[in-house]
């Protein structure tokens, strides 16, 4: 491992650290847990090209129970072909935004992403279904029911949907997130 | 018509203001441009436009030191990729060290000063979160069943805590010091156990209620010694007693207080009506820190109990049932409920009056007699809430409600017991410290009396007979008072005096009967029964059920799982409630029985171990569990309540009483708080005592008091403002959103009615409104010059339009219109055409130009987009508008020229309102009043181009550099107004828009068709409003623009663009048009210059007649000039042409002019 950390210039953790919210001991850390699912490959890994797939990432001990775990990749990803695979400073990235000091702006923004399941800025019917079903993990004991989740959708509209054009957008969900008690401490994610 | 120009001018005077600040600021940002093009790679120039620094001024580079420092302070709380922010912050970075080299190495030990205190404040808020008790336990019973019952629980620990504090407080202070210093165990009276009962001391049942060895310990009040100072230290025991029995109400007044204080200012933001259940539920459901896959699967579980429990109440709310049924029901259970309550008083109280008979009148009791009170008391507190949760099932309140009732009444009912107890017990105390007659004939009765009951005792001691005739002195009149304390200052110090043997016996009941030890011991008594029954409640209700229902459910005839005993629920309510009421006792006997509150630690710790046990084990989560979270300031509100009105009897009794003479720390005092008054005049400086005397007198004390009911009113008045102004802003706040939204659903619809749905609503059809607008607004200048048989109106027109489009600023059209109505009597007929053909003209002069620019502005788009990329998507839109467009054409067609006001300016109006449509138009004014319009649409066209080049390259600056919010910020107001002051669009006209709308409604048809055509301009908002949001998109379409627009390399015609606006501003500043377009036509080619020059000649000379040859004859120069280049775009031009049916030559002409124009620019 040492091999590896070696390879994160001081230079780079420095620049790290000003760029995310993380600590320099997290970015080491980061960086390992990184070059660990890294390894079988055969290319030596550079911070800025070198992904891991959306599916080893997956695995992650720390993202593997999430339910959005897919999202959260797809978000965080910067690959070309949208595949969701992560590189290290995307990694470095989602960490920052999971971390304990990160502003609720910035936890919020990402939410806000994960959740848009389309990406089209907004949170939609559709999106709000599926977040909701992400939650309830679909199977047939936990799963809403089609009323059920018709009247919650619509009760959630109708309280964050201010400007009522029936989605909610960026700055509706984050005046609703800013309001709650505890959104900040948990969105989180500590390796 | 007046009320529609007005918005108009007002807003272009405020453009006006606005374009000259940015001109001055974009003057200064491009000198450092340039001094830095040279420098670097002409690629990252754009991109850091806005972060260099003019060296010149030490005020700009101090602020944009500042602002660079800012965006590396800030960078981190960005959205963007590391990619980004890497090169955003090399970038600043550069900056600040380049111009800050010394700074950085103080900031660099600071940051590390930083570094390492947050580092240390997260390793110590680490260790915290591991000595916080019970958190798995509470996640998991959370994560079975729900935030509900784990507040219950987080409650319990709250309190744990609380308890903690007060036990380390009575320990530290009192306990452990009379233990470690006090007189030792025998030593004196009140510390050794009665002969007589030294033979019992050690049985259980006098153990059990509280007697013997326990009665003479540390636990209670009645132990501790009245020396004013013990051990070699000199602690003061009794003024310690005294000032942490206090501290004890103070400290949990203050922490609740503190606690409500927070939570509501959790709770405040969210008020009443922002109460996003839903959105937080679903939202902020998930933690994101589960990693185990069977908490992730009970949390899962959970947050669909959550959700479900939304639902149901949501649908709760939405039940009816009849009124009056309804309404009677209700009384009838409110009356049941105040029936049972009075019972249960009479109940409590008559218990307590029955106890105290039988003690006086049965010397040996039983233990049912001794332990009658409190477990009455338990019995009732336990009985009585399950009777109110039926009575409540007659209301049918929503579940919400029926559990506030039931709250409320359940703590009443706590109340209720407690205060009959206390009272009772008071009562009790009375007739024990004041034991006795009230008139000193009946003297020897009631001492008599007492002995009677002190009789079975067999030997006294002799002393402290004074004790008894204190009390009675204090009822008796002054005259016994005289003769009594004579008896017992004198008996007082000599403790072997003999008496009577009367007194004796009186004397030794008294000494035993220590009022505050009793009262000690009866609130641990029924804090102890009141944890056996709990204990018993959890085991047989909860556990001995569950187990009866879980094995015996298969040998029963019914389903003993869903019918009758199912499985015990967790009430919560009930069970927060119950806690409260323990704490309540404890508050209300800590000061008689120091040790309470280490009691009460103990048996929340058994209670939390039990309870949570139960919980998981045999409880079933109450069907409607309502949410009752940590911001949740109810229970703590219960609570404070609770405090208070425990204090009140304890305080009640410090005052009203005189403690007891022969045991406790402040036997032999007058009232227990005298123990403040005799520290601070005996322990203290005279001064002091002086000062506190002064302080404590009325003097001071009133003025304090109004002083503070004062403060109080005035921060009740400033936050009721406050709370005012709140909701104002709030609803002013909702009001403006759904205005909005009208607005754009209303725009919406109107460009429905136009027959082709533009791809792009908003931006698009604000502007084109504007544009329109300002377009008829303009179109009448030409008609009427037309028209008007001065050939100089034109000429001016051409001038304005160059100006225009060179200036970009309204003020400069404004001037430039100005001039041309000076030179053009004309001018001044002008406003008449106009009023005739559209109304809802702004003034002329001011709207006019402006309304020209956009116009032009507009053209330019769609030359731009169809000249350089003919497989644009621009382009079609580009062909359906000159289609429609031929239509009004030919209408002016068919009109005859000796109309010429009227009907040109209905050929103008459509040209101008179709935006799209200005070469047709040009054909047309080509054909009838050819040079003119011919020469000023290619002049707009050239130099719309060139700023729209620039406006793309600015943006796609933008989105490269990408620098900071800030940064952004500052581009795009830059942008825009360049657009303004351009001319072809600003957002400030964006307002003007509204209030013209309603006007070019009429037009709509054609406006509508303007919006389709202006794709590009969408694009390029569209461009901007996402890059606001996401830079990589933004620079994708920008990219996509200028890769399409631009045949020849940007780069190349970038630095172009660049240096026209450079120039445009600047002469803009100087506010005289002919010079500015004297520096455009220079920097941007000498052809140009030429044309530009003659019309401004032709201006000069303001002599009509040769206005207009002159005006011809520089549109012929303009033509040819244009026709060198026309190869270029031939192929669109031609494409275009054809769609257009009127193909003259003159036609040709003028497209291709413009296009070439473009071409030639760039």
């Amino acid at each position: 491992m040492g091999g590896n950390t070696s390879q994160l210039s001081k230079e780079n953790v420095s620049e790290y650290q000003e760029l995310t919210f993380l600590t320099k001991q997290e970015i080491l850390l980061a960086y390992k847990r990184f070059s660990e699912l890294y390894e079988d490959r055969r290319s030596s890994l550079d911070p800025r090209t070198s992904r891991i797939p959306l599916q080893k990432m997956t695995e992650l001990p720390e993202l593997r129970s999430n339910p959005f775990k897919h999202r959260i990749c797809r978000v965080f990803s910067t690959s070309e072909v949208k595949d969701g695979s992560l590189s290290f400073e995307d990694f470095l990235d989602l960490l920052s935004a999971f971390s304990d000091s990160a502003t609720l702006e910035i936890k919020s923004h990402y939410a806000f992403c994960i959740f848009d399941d389309d990406n089209d800025g907004t949170l939609n019917r559709k999106d709000l279904e599926k977040l909701i079903n992400h939650l309830t993990s679909e199977s047939e004991d936990t799963k809403l029911t089609r009323n059920e989740m018709e009247q919650l959708i619509n009760n959630i509209l109708e309280e964050s949907d201010i400007d009522k054009d029936g989605t909610v957008n960026l700055s509706e969900f984050q005046h609703v997130i800013s309001r709650s008690p505890d959104f900040v401490s948990s969105f989180k994610i500590v390796l | 018509m007046s009320t529609v120009s007005e918005p108009l001018v007002s807003g272009s005077s405020r453009s006006l203001s606005s374009a000259k600040r940015h001109k001055s600021i974009r003057k200064n940002s491009r000198r450092i441009f340039s001094t830095y093009h040279n420098q670097q790679g002409p690629s990252d120039d754009e991109d850091k436009e806005d972060e260099r620094v003019d060296s010149n001024d030490p005020e700009e580079m101090f602020q944009n030191i500042q602002y660079q420092k800012e965006i590396i302070a800030n960078i981190r709380s960005r959205p963007w990729p590391m990619k980004r922010k890497l090169k955003v912050l090399k970038q600043a970075r550069e900056i600040v060290l380049r111009y800050e080299g010394r700074l950085t190495r103080t900031r660099g030990y600071q940051t590390a000063g930083a570094d390492l205190l947050i580092k240390l404040s997260r390793l110590l808020y680490n260790i915290v979160v591991l000595f916080i008790p019970w958190e798995v336990r509470i996640k998991k019973i959370e994560s079975h069943f729900g935030s509900g019952v784990a507040s219950y629980f987080i409650f319990l620990r709250w309190l744990f805590g609380i308890n903690i504090v007060l036990t380390i407080m009575t320990g530290a202070f009192i306990v452990l010091p009379e233990l470690l210093a006090g007189a030792a165990f025998g030593t004196t009276r009140s510390k050794t156990i009665p002969r007589e009962h030294l033979a019992s001391a050690q049985d259980l049942d006098t153990i059990w209620s509280l007697g013997g060895y326990l009665q003479y310990s540390v636990l209670f009040y009645g132990y501790y010694g009245s020396v004013r100072k013990i051990g070699s230290a000199g602690y003061r025991l009794p003024l310690a007693y005294f000032l942490v029995g206090m501290a004890v109400f103070a400290y949990s007044f203050i922490i609740l207080l503190r606690k409500m204080a927070k939570n509501s200012r959790l709770s405040l933001a969210s008020t009443s009506d922002e109460n996003f259940t839903f959105c937080w539920r679903v939202f902020c459901a998930w933690d994101y820190l589960i990693g185990n896959p069977e908490a992730a699967e009970s949390k899962g579980a959970a947050i669909v109990n959550n959700i479900r429990e939304a639902i149901v109440e949501e649908q709760e709310k939405k039940k009816d049932t009849s009124l009056a049924v309804l309404i009677s029901l209700r009384i009838i259970a409110n009356i049941l409920v105040l029936l049972s309550l009075a019972g249960s008083i009479y109940i409590i109280y008559f218990v307590v009056d029955r106890s105290q008979k039988l003690e006086q009148e049965k010397p040996e009791l039983s233990l049912w007699e001794k332990n009658e009170v409190s477990v009455v008391v338990s019995l009732i507190t336990m009985i009585a809430p399950s009777a109110f949760e039926l009575v409540a099932q007659l209301e049918q309140y929503h579940p919400r409600t029926s559990l506030r009732f039931q709250l409320a009444r359940v703590l009443v009912l706590y109340l209720g017991n407690l205060y009959s107890l206390i009272i009772a017990l008071l009562d009790k105390v009375n007739s024990m410290s004041s034991a006795v007659p009230v008139n000193p004939g009946n003297w020897s009765e009631s001492s008599s009396f007492l002995a009677t009951i002190s009789q079975p005792e067999p030997d006294s001691l002799s002393t402290l007979v004074s004790d008894i005739s204190f009390p009675e002195h204090h009822n008796s009149t002054t005259a016994t008072v005289a003769a009594v304390t004579h008896l017992s200052n004198s008996s007082r110090p000599s403790s072997g005096f003999n008496q009577t043997s009367l007194f004796e016996k009186t004397t030794r009941s008294q000494q035993d009967q220590c009022w505050e030890t009793y009262v000690g011991q009866e609130m641990l008594k029924l804090s102890i029964i009141d944890m056996i029954f709990t204990v018993a409640s959890i085991l047989l209700i909860d556990f001995i059920r569950g187990l009866v229902v879980r094995y015996l459910s298969d040998c029963c005839c019914w389903d003993l799982e869903s019918k009758f005993p199912e499985y015990g629920e967790f009430k919560i309510a009930e069970n927060v409630l119950h806690l409260i009421y323990n704490q309540g006792m404890i508050w209300m006997g800590a000061f008689f029985s120091p040790c309470l509150p280490a009691f009460n630690v103990l048996k929340l710790i058994g209670l939390m171990y039990l309870r949570s046990w139960a919980v998981l084990t045999c409880n079933v989560p109450h069907q409607q569990v309502f949410r009752a979270s940590r911001s949740n300031n109810f229970y703590l509100a219960m609570l404070l309540f609770m405090l208070f009105l425990c204090m009140l009897p304890t305080i009640f009794a410090i005052v009203r009483y005189r403690p007891s003479q022969h045991c406790g720390p402040f036997s032999g005092q007058e009232k227990i708080y005298d123990i403040i008054s005799d520290t601070v005049a005996s322990d203290f400086p005279l001064w002091f005592s002086k000062v506190m005397s002064y302080i404590t007198s009325p003097v001071v004390v009133l003025p304090a008091l109004l002083l503070l009911f004062m403060l109080i009113y005035y921060l009740q008045a400033i936050a009721r403002s406050l709370k005012f102004t709140n909701t104002q802003l709030r609803m002013q706040l909702q009001t403006e959103r759904t205005e909005d939204k009208k607005k754009v659903v209303q725009l919406a619809a109107a460009r429905l009615q136009g027959p082709e749905a533009a791809a792009d609503p908003k931006p698009d059809l604000q502007e084109s409104d504007i544009t329109s607008q300002e377009a008829s607004i303009h179109t009448p200048s030409p008609r009427q010059n037309g028209s008007a048989t001065t050939f100089q109106s034109p000429v001016s027109h051409g001038t304005s339009i160059r100006t225009i489009t060179q200036s970009v600023s309204r003020a400069e059209l404004s001037r430039g219109s100005v001039t041309g109505s000076f030179r053009c009597p004309a001018v001044t007929v002008l406003p008449k055409h106009r009023l005739e053909h559209i109304p809802n003209r702004p003034p002329p002069f001011l709207g006019g130009p402006s309304g020209t620019c956009r116009s032009k502005s507009y053209h330019h788009i769609r030359h731009n987009a169809p000249g350089h990329s003919p497989d644009n998507i621009h382009s079609d839109p580009l062909y359906r508008r000159t289609a429609r467009s031929a239509r009004p054409i030919e209408h002016a067609g068919i009109i005859p020229a000796q109309s010429c006001g009227g009907r040109r300016s209905h050929a103008t109006r459509y040209i101008i309102i179709n935006e799209h449509e200005p070469r047709k138009k040009l054909l047309r004014s080509a054909t009838r009043i050819p040079r003119h319009y011919l020469m000023e649409e290619p002049a707009e066209i050239l130099e719309l181009y060139p700023r729209n080049m620039k406006r793309y390259t600015h943006r796609t600056a933008h989105h490269q550099s990408h620098h900071s919010h800030r940064a952004y910020l500052s581009q795009q107001y830059l942008s825009e107004d360049e657009e303004d002051e351009q001319g072809g669009k600003g957002r400030g006209r964006m307002t003007s828009t509204k209030a013209h709308r309603p006007h070019s409604l009429s037009d709509l048809h054609q406006s509508a068709h303007f919006y389709i055509g202006d794709q590009e301009e969408s694009h390029a908002l569209r461009a901007q409003n996402v890059g606001e949001e996401d830079g990589e998109g933004e620079m994708d379409s920008e990219d996509l623009e200028l890769a399409s627009r631009s045949k020849s390399s940007v780069k190349g015609t970038e630095p172009v663009v660049v240096r026209i606006r450079h120039h445009v501003h600047s002469p803009g500043r100087d506010g005289q048009s002919p010079a500015r377009i004297r520096h455009m036509e220079s920097y941007v080619k000498t052809k140009t210059r030429t044309k530009l020059e003659t019309p401004l000649t032709e201006s000069d000379s303001a002599s009509l007649a040769s206005s207009s040859d002159q005006q011809n004859s520089s549109t012929d120069q303009y033509i040819q000039v244009i026709h060198n280049k026309e190869r270029y775009f031939k192929s669109d031009a031609s494409q275009e042409n054809m769609a257009k049916r009127k193909s003259k030559a003159s036609f040709d002409r003028n497209v291709t002019e413009s296009n070439d124009l473009v071409c030639s620019n760039v």
